[in-house]
């Protein structure tokens, strides 16, 4: 088991996730999202093979309203 | 040919409002003196009651150009003289000694008597002993201006003449003023090399004047959107009898003259406006408060002229007001104005623009 | 067709929309609509399985003729907010950003240092950028300089509904400068929106003004016509205001009569 930061907040997952796995956990599964780990932004043709490693941060942001 | 550039060709809404101002004769003419009203507080209110005062010096009456209206053209008989250091220096102390530590250089057009390095050595030593010193003389290259600027000059006028570019080219009957392009970008490389100010201006009488007021007006403000840490200045010089008897074909009278002032100052309320010693000595006087911000006194228009001032040869062309600087100050002082002759500080002399280049954030990483 | 350009791209509607503060992405959307805006404002937050809804990129997306324009809300840094522009160019694939940068979370006034250092970096990258400022004029040419698409003055405090409490420095901005300036900030109605337009002012920005109205869509219908009325009146030309002579004596005796 890995421990990383989503979004903040602690999140466990199995050893070799890769960033697909997480939308599950977020309910996030079609939505138009960017995905950065680390600081470092993973395009949608990575995300299927960019494996997370203990430690990492994750960030999955969408567009909200704003001014 | 190179094309007039779409700032000056094409209308636009500020000018509209000056055109409003402009037209003496329309039905619903503005009265004189309403402007004149208006005027004055614009001025008060910006710039109190203070008048900037400086003088012009001529280097030197060689020229390269041939200009219908000017004394100075290159087939006037004139006698042709430049000054010499030594003379330089005597001229600059007679003019300390009024009081004057403004200074204006002019020279004509780029020739070999009277050329850039001419020039360079003759600002250099002007700016030892005066507070501020600017130039009236040929077009220069940006590395030409930025050189001037690093030897203490701060500001550079020159008048576009006419914006009429038939009239101009007509008058401008030969050398390197006949290019009507490339004198209307000079004001733009000056700011571009470093000059604090420009001063900008037409002839009046040499085309017509609304027409030549309005691409004046849109020359300033393409300037202060352009370059807008420069400051600006306008002056309204009136074609006088000089050397050559040219008669101008479109004589512009004190009314209209007024009015176009009244006008600028409305429509430019932050704007040095300029007037000579061309006018007259009531005219002067008359548009000191309401409008005026900067004044020449004491000038002569010959090639020195302030060490020996009795020495009599024709000079660019003949001035009006002749009071000496006393008793302009006088006048000026009994009409409620300040006459001011310190307006700059040489430890700002450098040329402008020139920034610290310390970034205050490190350029962020790029991501992948 | 009467248009403005942010950068190469033209737009007829001068009303920009920010799409927070709505009771619902429903309502939001149909305000959008209402309103005519061809360029709505986002805003990048973590994404929430609680408010899944909040995906705006798709509905928004769907409504013809209509550009994103992310804003980098919630940097408090230069470096936050450019980090903040990849990431939503990342996602919208829009090359307009509007940076927003207010380190004090209570007033949310700009930060103009962070603003231009961050402006400035995300100009060389390619960007579109659309900085909110306060009403300065320097810090507008300065922005300019560095190759910003717009500058957007704020008319008063945002969210406050106090309206062109800048007036006189947004007049200056107007006057001054060579990019459309985009009023944003602090209008309450539409004849504030009209009277900005009325100033010259390319376009205005609202949001609150909007989404805090009674009925959100109808206020954006309002504001839409408002802005149509202003930049109507701008084109045409308001007649001048009377000039009254004050003078006792007059004070161009001094002048001949002759013309």
């Amino acid at each position: 088991m890995i421990t990383i930061k989503l979004n903040g907040k602690d999140q466990t997952l199995p050893d070799a996730s890769v960033v697909n796995d997480l939308f599950l956990i977020l309910g996030a599964e079609g939505k138009n999202v960017a995905v950065v780990v680390n600081e470092t932004i993973v395009r949608p043709e990575n995300r299927s093979s960019h494996r997370l490693q203990d430690g990492d941060q994750v960030e999955i942001l969408a567009f909200a309203g704003g001014g | 040919m190179k094309a007039s550039p779409e700032w000056l060709t094409a209308g636009d809404r500020d000018s509209e409002a000056l055109a409003a101002m402009l037209a003496p004769c329309s039905a619903e003419a503005l009265e004189l003196e309403t402007l004149a009203a208006e005027s004055r507080a614009i001025t008060l209110r910006r710039f109190g009651r203070t008048m900037s005062l400086y003088a012009p010096l001529y280097l030197s009456n060689y020229c390269s150009s041939g200009c219908e209206y000017c004394g100075f053209a290159s087939d006037r008989t004139t006698l042709r003289r430049r000054l010499e250091p030594d003379e330089l220096d005597r001229e600059l102390l007679a003019m300390k000694r009024l009081g004057i530590s403004d200074v204006l250089l002019l020279t004509g057009e780029r020739t070999g008597q009277a050329g850039f390095d001419y020039l360079q050595r003759s600002v250099e030593r002007a700016a030892r002993h005066m507070q501020r010193v600017t130039v009236e003389t040929f077009p220069m290259s940006v590395a030409e201006y930025r050189a001037l600027a690093d030897c203490g000059c701060t500001g550079v006028t020159i008048y576009q003449e006419t914006y009429d570019r038939g009239r101009y080219e007509a008058i401008h009957r030969w050398g390197p003023k006949k290019d009507f392009v490339q004198r209307l970008e000079t004001p733009a490389r000056a700011l571009e090399g470093g000059m604090k100010t420009v001063g900008l201006g037409v002839l009046l009488g040499l085309a017509e004047p609304v027409a030549d007021a309005l691409s004046l007006y849109r020359h300033v403000r393409h300037l202060g959107r352009t370059w807008w840490r420069a400051g600006l200045s306008v002056s309204f010089p009136r074609i006088r009898p000089q050397t050559g008897g040219y008669q101008p074909p479109f004589p512009v009278g004190d009314r209209f003259l007024a009015r176009m002032i009244f006008a600028f100052r409305i429509a430019l309320p932050d704007v040095d406006l300029v007037l000579s010693t061309r006018e007259s000595a009531a005219f002067r006087d008359g548009m000191a408060g309401l409008a005026i911000t900067r004044m020449s006194i004491a000038s002569r228009t010959t090639v020195g002229g302030y060490d020996e001032p009795d020495r009599a040869e024709p000079g660019q062309f003949d001035i009006s007001d002749d009071r000496s600087a006393e008793a302009f100050c006088a006048a000026l002082r009994a009409r409620n104005i300040e006459p001011v002759f310190k307006n700059w500080e040489p430890a700002y002399n450098g040329p402008s623009g020139v920034s610290l280049q310390d970034d205050v954030v490190s350029e962020a990483h790029p991501c992948p | 067709m009467d248009v403005y350009h942010l950068g190469p791209q033209a737009f007829s509607s001068r009303l920009i929309l920010g799409t927070g503060k709505f009771s619902s992405a429903s309502v939001m959307l149909e305000a959008v609509k209402a309103s005519g805006a061809e360029l709505v404002t986002v805003a990048l937050r973590r994404f929430n399985r609680e408010q899944a809804g909040d995906d705006l990129f798709g509905p928004l997306s769907a409504i013809k003729g209509i550009t994103l324009m992310p804003n980098t809300s919630g940097a408090s840094t230069a470096a936050e907010a450019v980090r903040a522009a990849r990431i939503a160019r990342e996602l919208s694939g829009s090359p307009f950003i509007k940076v927003e940068i207010h380190p004090n979370p209570q007033h949310l006034m700009p930060d103009p240092i962070e603003t231009y250092e961050a402006s400035r970096i995300l100009a060389k990258e390619g960007f579109l950028v659309m900085p909110y400022i306060a009403a300065d004029p320097v810090l507008a040419k300065r922005l300019e300089d560095v190759g910003c698409a717009s500058v957007m003055p704020l008319g008063s405090a945002i969210g406050s509904g106090q309206g062109l409490g800048t007036a006189d420095m947004l007049g200056i901005i107007i006057r001054e400068s060579g990019i459309p300036v985009i009023v944003d900030a602090g209008l309450r109605s539409p004849s504030e929106a009209a009277a900005a337009m009325e100033m010259g002012c390319a376009a205005v920005l609202v949001n609150s003004a909007v989404a805090a109205a009674g009925n959100p869509v109808e206020m954006a219908a309002a504001f839409a016509g408002a802005v149509i009325a202003g930049r109507k009146a701008f084109h045409a030309g308001l007649m001048p205001q009377s000039r009254t002579a004050v003078a006792t004596s007059p004070l161009t005796g001094f002048l001949g009569t002759n013309a």
